[in-house]
């Protein structure tokens, strides 16, 4: 049975120092939108001491100008800051009198003589740039807010456009430029913007995700911690000790949740879960309550003496390898206990600790609103809703985090607390981060097919990197909160691959994390008709080790593929199925 | 698009009036007024309202609170011959979770316009996914479904210590039409209007949704 069987083919996980990871701020949903979003605008050359009137004649007269927040660009640029493409554009006003008309052509001559003084003979072909330093472009508004005729005839009534007595009309030209829709998140890009398409600014803000100082100081509370707060690379140890704690004991996949408040300096472990969607309900023949199990660690590693209690340790643990199977049997053609990844049940033991330390008049009106559910006739069985939802502890990790009254009182569901994950949560558990509030999360796999956090789609020419979801910040949604991927550090850096580990196997790695998951792939494809092929498969020579459970090479999908990773294993093959396509 | 046409209407709403009147039993003991129940073979194997007062745990949504109900005696695998019905249309983290449990079918009064995820701002039940898509069907006691939450937010603003100005305390009656963005149904035909109730432009902005799932 490989399903708890500890891996023999990697070597043990590297020590924190080992680590070549880094914190990556994820991208928003709207930031990613960012990278190609562009508009047509229209833009007219003007002296500049004209500028100020002509601004004032669109917005006066251009309805709905200014619907668009075009805030980000000048509104005026000197040609000189202006990409040469941009001053070169074609004049539409010309275009839109296709009559040729030969006087209007600019003698070579006067183009070339950018010191040339001004050619009345020329007529309105006068030549531009001949003291640029007076002149301006003028960002009029998005193309589709006004025709050019409109535009045009506008212009025409107001000076410099306008014929008067006293002096020629400066000659209208129109252009239509693409520029930037929205405004830039970094002040790299915004320098980027202004030398392709019109001068732009970065203000320090980002209107599109968190602000880039409170980026900073959160990555410094987690990756440089001061006193006596627990660093990022910690946090993600203890929650992989909590998934594969209740991965040993057949409950689940090994996947875990770590959850920490940090105040004043001080940085508390409010809760530690790990995945448990396999534990059985009592409707599926588990034991009726969410007691801790340690019968299989006694089992296995308990040294006890003389030969029949060896045997009768055996015989336990053979007994619960079969009931695992059994288990796998049945969550073959269900995900499980949906209810019981690790994110809900770490948010649910926070909500019991809550209810612990609460102050009189929160307890009451938490006990009010239960009676109210025993009145409705709703709370009929209180364990089996406790073996439901598994917000108590069930290993000895869970409880020594659980016992520990070390939340502040009367705080409100998660609000402003730590979240490290080992896994990109599935979009369940990410708008349950959502509903409880959460401050800032931090994962370090991504999940491309079943993640709810990452926005992003594409990454580097690497493929799909995930969903597009981004429901850590979306303007939809009332609550947005700052999230990591701890990733390899050349992603993180922008580097090219540094390290590589020839001695790990991935697919063996594979093999062995995902048995308790047996048939949930196979679900996918019956259901669908069609394999799924998801994950990074460029990872695979960085930090193999860890990254192999959701970066697999997706050469296939099916269960052969990856069967020759575990030879030895008579069983395996039926289980060899990835990651990936689980719901974390 | 509107709500589309459901077939053997009545028959669902007589499932819609339980869940419904599941959510005025929660509006009567300050819970937000949201109620579902879960129908296997045509009985009810599941109820549930809001649990986020109990519990203090902003995830205790009323699905999970019959789900749990559910497999104090049943298997999750139940829930692939189950239909579920719900005042409200499922949140986004409800949408997926009854996606992964292999739901069959979701039948819901308003859309959630500020957390929905079957159509009222996301369409968790039917993007494309490693899990098999299901339908749902909107607008059964629709109006029934935004009164209750109306009221229980007009009952909270008094409440407060500091009422808000009395308009909002004011309980409105008037109900705009049925609206919808983009309920879709997946493998069915688009939602068409149903019969003897007109087509009307999208109006709802149920901020009475929002506010009141605010206060979950
Ligand atoms: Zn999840
Ligand atoms: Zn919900």
């Amino acid at each position: 049975m490989g399903l708890s069987q500890p891996d023999t083919t990697t070597a043990a996980p590297p020590t924190g120092g080992t680590r070549k990871r880094r914190m990556l701020h994820l991208k928003t949903k709207e930031e990613c939108r960012l990278g190609n979003e562009t508009i047509q605008v229209w833009t007219v050359e003007l002296p500049s001491k004209h500028a100020e009137g002509i601004l004032k004649v669109i917005k006066e007269q251009i309805e709905g100008q200014d619907n668009i927040d075009l805030q980000h660009l000048r509104r005026f640029a000197k040609p000189k800051y202006l990409p040469q493409h941009v001053i070169g554009k074609r004049d539409l006003v010309k275009e839109m009198y296709a009559v040729p008309r030969g006087w209007e052509s600019t003698p070579p001559t006067v183009i070339q003589a950018s010191s040339a003084s001004w050619e009345w003979s020329s007529g309105s072909a006068r030549k531009r740039g001949a003291d640029r330093s007076l002149t301006l472009y003028l960002l009029v508004c998005p193309s589709n807010v006004i025709q050019l005729r409109g535009l045009h005839d506008l212009m025409l009534q107001y000076p410099p456009f306008c014929s008067s007595a006293d002096s020629w009309a400066y000659p209208l030209e129109i252009k239509e430029v693409t520029v930037p829709r929205l405004a830039p998140t970094s002040p790299e890009q915004a320098d980027q913007w202004s030398d392709e398409y019109w001068p732009t600014f970065y203000r320090k803000t980002n209107p599109f995700g968190a602000h880039p100082t409170s980026i900073g100081k959160a990555e410094a509370d987690l990756e440089d911690p001061i006193s006596d707060n627990v660093s990022v690379s910690a946090m993600m140890e203890l929650a992989e000790q909590a998934g594969t704690a209740t991965e040993k004991l057949g409950y689940g996949i090994s996947t875990g949740c770590v959850i920490v408040e940090r105040a004043d300096d001080q940085t508390e472990i409010i809760a530690v879960a790990g995945d448990a969607r396999g534990k059985s309900l009592p409707s599926e023949g588990g034991s009726d309550d969410a007691n801790i199990d340690t019968s299989f660690e006694d089992a296995g590693d308990k040294k006890t003496g003389g030969a029949f209690a060896k045997k009768t340790a055996r015989k336990k643990r053979k007994k619960k390898e079969q009931q695992i199977a059994k288990l796998a049997e049945v969550n073959a053609c269900t995900s499980g206990n949906v209810m019981c990844h690790a994110v809900m049940r770490a948010i649910g033991m926070v909500g019991r600790k809550r209810l612990r330390v609460a102050s009189q008049p929160i307890s009451t009106r938490a006990a009010k609103a239960e009676s109210g559910f025993y009145a409705a006739g709703l709370q009929r069985d209180e364990k089996a809703r406790d073996a439901f939802f598994l917000d108590l502890p069930v290993t000895p990790l869970e409880q020594q985090y659980f016992t520990r009254d070390n939340l502040k009182p009367d705080g409100y569901l998660c609000l402003k607390l730590e979240i490290f994950l080992t896994h990109e949560p599935c979009m369940m558990c990410s708008m349950a981060l959502v509903h409880s509030r959460v401050g800032r999360v931090i994962f370090k796999h991504r999940m491309p097919q079943t993640g709810g956090l990452t926005a992003e789609r594409v990454r580097n020419d690497s493929g799909p990197v995930g969903l597009g979801y981004g429901l850590c910040w979306r303007k939809e949604l009332n609550w947005q909160f700052m999230c990591w991927e701890y990733t390899a550090f050349k992603y993180a850096s922008g580097s090219a691959r540094q390290y590589t580990d020839g001695k790990t196997s991935a697919a063996g790695h594979v093999a062995r994390r995902t048995g308790a998951t047996a048939g949930v792939q196979g679900k996918a494809m019956d259901r669908n008709g069609k394999a799924y092929y998801g994950g990074e498969n460029d990872d695979e020579d960085d930090d193999a080790k860890d990254d192999a459970d959701d970066h697999p090479k997706h050469t296939t999908t099916t269960a052969t593929a990856t069967s020759s990773a575990a030879p030895g294993d008579e069983n395996a093959n039926s289980r060899m199925h990835s990651l990936a396509h689980v719901h974390v | 698009m509107v709500f589309g046409p459901i077939p053997d209407r009545e028959y669902h709403e007589g499932f819609m009036r339980k869940a419904i009147e599941m959510a005025e039993m929660a509006l009567s003991s300050d819970e937000t007024p949201v109620g579902c129940v879960f129908v296997h073979a045509g009985e009810v194997i599941g109820r549930g309202i809001n649990g986020t007062n109990a519990s203090l745990n902003g995830t205790r949504h009323a699905e999970f609170v019959a789900l749990a109900e559910i497999m104090a005696e049943h298997p999750s695998s139940i829930l692939r011959e189950t239909d579920l019905y719900v005042t409200v249309e499922p949140c986004i983290m409800c949408a997926s979770a009854l996606r992964q449990y292999g739901i069959r079918a979701v039948y819901f009064g308003c859309l959630n316009d500020r957390f929905g995820g079957c159509g009222g701002v996301m369409t968790v039940h039917s993007d494309p996914a490693v899990d098999a898509p299901y339908p749902v069907y909107g607008g059964l006691f629709r109006e029934e479904a935004i009164m209750l939450l109306r009221k229980f937010y007009v009952q909270e603003n008094a409440k407060a210590p500091d009422p808000k100005p009395k308009k909002n305390r004011e309980l409105k009656t008037e109900i705009l039409p049925i609206s919808t963005p983009n309920v879709a149904t997946p493998g069915g035909s688009t939602p068409t209007i149903e019969k003897g109730r007109p087509a009307l432009p999208i109006l709802e902005k149920a901020a009475l949704v929002a506010k009141a799932q605010l206060k979950q």
